[in-house]
């Protein structure tokens, strides 16, 4: 009796660790919203689209909040890694070696700046008293390639941070009149510098790696600010470092909106009987074209879907639009080969 | 020569100071590609969009070569390119430099002078015909661009 008492015991144990051992055990793929063979980039935009929208001053009536956005940071941390992927995808959360755990408030300043969770205009709601460093803005040059298919560039800054240091120092320096009494009815007026004594602070330079986004789709003069990794102030908050997008431009493809446009010269023949051809897109797909009527120089087509992807809505896309040149003979024909050329295109072309 | 001076400050907190390296006149470097030593690029001011430049007039303190800031939107002319001098293949983040002029073959440096009022402390920025200590110089503060890799290709999925 006491025994099987004994297996049953065991076995509600077992069960109950194998049911907790599941629970804990948390499906990072599925937490970022990404498909197991999903790349470095597609995780870090997975990341910066759910950081921003899980954040939890941003979901101040959620208690689950917290919970998930700490999710969100594991799964993070972990896929982002190639070899804690590699260990997370052969055994599991519980097969991680100890001795991770980067904060996340610094993955998440990675990718937003020290006070990134003021996004959406909380910081001008901030007591406009305080006094702000200045900002920077740096122009980012991107290629035509990334802006249809996106991509992250990883960016140092070292900057110097305002750090406390033992003693005071003067702060709030001013000038102002004192008057002095030099004898029964005479007065002097001198002017003093006054100032403050405040806590002593230095400025220490310290480096960290951010993200940038080069969202599909993006637009000239487009602006990716990096909230808090702009210039100190000694008495104040940092300003901001902001990236402007700047696109190149492309040696095939010429952008207007969300289309594309190119020209691709076609010979005389080919302009007269049709042709079919591949054209390489931005991604390296290729863009089948057959035309099988006659074409003039100038004449354009258009491949809706071929274009860029909208920023707004990246499903939506815009068009390419192809311009056909046609090429003529270089050389003059002499007059055998022109009356050659003649009975030719009698042939082809109808006279009515 | 009247136009717009450069001046070495001491305080590290203002965004007056940002420099950019960029390439010559009408070659413009690859975004996150590491400089080589001895390659020729421009240095402008961010602010201002004005390239770090000099020629044969002299410097109001110390008589070496005046050193300013020309051009308009970042282009200016030819003598505002300069050769990163270092050793080994690229320069180094960490490792001191020193800038050496195209054209004149002058050397950036700050040997102490300083300006009365209205920039009272700040130092003259100068061209020195030789190397020495006073024409090294060393990245502090900045934003540095890391190489990105291309976008993927569809048909390496």
């Amino acid at each position: 009796m006491a025994k099987k008492g004994i297996n049953i015991w065991n076995a509600c144990c077992l069960l109950l660790y194998i049911i907790t051992a599941v629970l804990a055990s948390r499906d990072f793929y599925k937490i970022l919203g990404v498909s197991k063979t999903a790349t470095i980039r597609d995780i870090k935009k997975a990341y910066r689209k759910l950081a921003l929208q899980l954040h939890p001053d941003r979901n101040p009536d959620d208690p689950k909040a917290q919970d998930k956005f700490a999710d969100l940071g594991a799964a993070y941390e972990v896929l982002s890694d190639e070899e804690k992927r590699k260990q997370y995808d052969m055994y599991g959360e519980d097969g991680l070696k100890e001795g991770h755990h980067s904060s996340h408030n610094d993955i998440f300043s990675s990718f937003f700046g020290d006070f990134g969770f003021m996004f959406g205009g909380n910081r001008q709601q901030q007591d406009r008293n305080i006094p702000r460093g200045n900002d920077i803005v740096l122009d980012l040059e991107v290629t035509l390639e990334e802006v249809y298919s996106g991509n992250f560039v990883e960016v140092v800054r070292n900057k110097p941070v305002a750090k406390e240091a033992p003693g005071k120092r003067k702060c709030n320096c001013r000038q102002e009149m004192r008057t002095t009494q030099l004898g029964p009815g005479r007065f002097q007026m001198t002017q003093e510098m006054v100032c403050d004594e405040c806590p002593n602070v230095k400025l220490v330079n310290e480096e960290r790696t951010l993200e940038v986004e080069i969202e599909q789709g993006v637009r000239d003069e487009m602006e990716y600010p990096f909230i808090g990794e702009g210039e100190p102030h000694i008495d104040g908050e940092p300003g901001d470092l902001r990236f402007r997008i700047k696109v190149l431009k492309h040696p095939v493809f010429e952008r207007r909106g969300d289309d594309l446009y190119t020209n691709v010269t076609i010979s005389l023949v080919e302009a007269l009987v049709g042709f079919e051809m591949d054209i390489v897109h931005l991604d390296g797909h290729k863009v089948h074209i057959v035309r099988d009527k006659i074409t003039k120089p100038g004449a354009r087509m258009w491949k809706k879907g071929e274009g860029l992807p909208n920023f707004d809505n990246i499903n939506i896309r815009g068009s390419l639009i192809i311009t056909f040149d046609v090429e003529f003979p270089q050389t003059q024909l002499d007059d055998q080969q022109k009356d050659g050329e003649k009975t030719e295109l009698k042939l082809v072309v109808p006279v009515e | 020569s009247g136009q717009q001076s450069v001046t070495g400050v001491e305080s590290a907190d203002d965004a007056n100071s940002y420099w950019q390296i960029r390439g010559k006149p009408a070659r413009p470097c690859q975004r996150g590609s590491a400089i080589k030593c001895g390659q020729p690029i421009r240095i402008t001011h961010m602010k201002t969009s004005r390239n770090l430049h000099t020629h044969h007039f002299s410097s109001p303190l110390s008589n070496n070569q005046e050193v300013s800031a020309f051009g308009e939107n970042g282009e200016g002319d030819d003598l505002d390119v300069w050769t990163v001098q270092c050793d080994g293949i690229y320069w180094d983040r960490d490792e001191p430099v020193r800038f050496k002029h195209v054209g004149t073959d002058v050397f950036l440096g700050i040997t102490g002078e300083q300006y009365g009022h209205p920039i009272r402390g700040q130092r003259e920025v100068h061209g020195m015909s030789t190397p020495n200590q006073h024409n090294l110089w060393r990245t502090m503060e900045g934003v540095f661009i890391q190489p990105s890799q291309e976008p993927l290709r569809h048909d390496e999925l």
